[in-house]
């Protein structure tokens, strides 16, 4: 049986509860609810609850730690000023990504690109361990256009489903699908190009 | 008899096909060129490992002071939030006084009176006298006004947290 039918969220301390499954997006609705009441610690632990997914995605998305701390920031601070905007009726994470992939968009708008191999140069240990990580792959999605990659990190990255990726670029389920498959075309054929040069 | 695809068409319809997209029978074209080819047959098993991939990915963890930083730029807003509540309390020293003052419609009538016999006054030439009292409520309401007027100011910044909390309270 399913924990929300035991407990009455009021009455739950959402930093006692476990993280567990299913047991995590309630967590997160009921830090939200604690939030939006003006308990900050509750805020404070729902940003530790999220900050490495949230920073992974503004990571994967530009590339670059700097900006990525500023990106994943600017979506906290985003939430906390929209915290009373969440309806808790329904479900939590849909609707931050929403606000984080709309944050993302403005972002990317607002930002001077920084050259490459600054960026390289600058990798901190933590990052120069995570390019070993499938390195072709990363390569392949940065160089991927920006509007076939948020998509691809929201759906594969962030876990969220093809509707909820829908409602969150406000666009049709059958629009995310076709840049889906395009984003993951793009994307084997950039792997096959890499291991053509690799081959040589 | 169809005629089979080329491995071009092959390419484009694989991430289609991987997901279960393309209708039975152009499905069932796909299938017959990949047994066939095995350069398309090595495309179609890149392009059913890249979802999973691209699902374990990972990604540098954020810096460990991430969160305090997160929690310092929303202090302004915190502040801000205090400020209003604040707001209230010289507000309502400076109604009560006032209200204190005119006490009622009897003291309403008796500043329009006034008032009044002032206009007469100016009308007939000498300027009227403005008893001390009377300059102590103008400055309350100026006070009252100028705080009222940034208050407004300050409840429209922080609108959208607080007013849809009330909403949703």
């Amino acid at each position: 049986m399913h924990a929300e039918t035991l407990v009455d969220p009021r009455t739950v301390d959402a930093r006692r509860v476990s993280t567990a499954g299913d047991m995590q997006g309630f967590a997160a609705a009921q830090l939200v609810q604690q939030a939006t009441g003006g308990d900050l610690e509750a805020f404070e632990e729902l940003i530790r609850r999220l900050q490495r997914r949230v920073y992974g995605f503004a990571y994967q998305h530009l590339r670059d730690s700097d900006e990525a701390h500023d990106l994943a920031q600017e979506i906290f601070v985003k939430l906390y000023r929209n915290l009373g905007r969440y309806d808790a009726e329904r479900p939590f994470e849909p609707w931050f990504w929403k606000l984080a992939a709309n944050t993302s968009i403005n972002y990317r708008r607002k930002r001077v690109p920084l050259p490459a191999e600054a960026t390289d140069e600058s990798a901190g240990e933590d990052e120069a361990n995570f390019l070993k990580h499938d390195p072709t792959l990363v390569e392949a999605l940065a160089q991927l256009d920006p509007a076939y990659r948020l998509p691809v990190l929201l759906h594969y990255y962030a876990d969220m489903s093809l509707e909820q990726v829908s409602h969150s670029l406000n666009v049709s389920v059958a629009a995310v699908k076709s840049r889906l498959h395009r984003a993951r075309a793009q994307l084997r054929n950039s792997l096959a190009e890499a291991e053509e040069v690799g081959d040589l | 008899m169809d005629n089979p695809l080329a491995c071009a068409r092959v390419r484009v319809l694989l991430e289609p096909f991987v997901d279960g997209d393309l209708d039975a029978n152009v499905a069932e074209q796909v299938r017959r060129h990949l047994v066939t080819c095995a350069e398309c047959r090595r495309q179609h098993d890149q392009a059913i490992s890249l979802p999973f991939r691209l699902k374990a990915l990972s990604s540098p963890a954020p810096r460990a002071s991430f969160a305090q930083d997160v929690m310092r730029a929303v202090a302004p807003a915190r502040s801000m939030d205090r400020q209003v509540w604040t707001l209230l309390a010289p507000e309502a020293l400076l109604a009560g006084f006032i209200l204190w003052y005119l006490s009622g419609l009897e003291g309403l009538s008796s500043i329009a009176s006034g008032t009044f016999n002032d206009l007469l006054g100016l009308a007939g030439g000498s300027l009227p006298s403005v008893p001390p009292v009377d300059v102590v409520l103008v400055i309350a309401l100026i006070a009252l006004t100028c705080i009222a007027g940034y208050h407004l100011s300050l409840l429209i910044r922080v609108a959208p947290t607080s007013l849809q909390s009330r909403r949703h309270a």
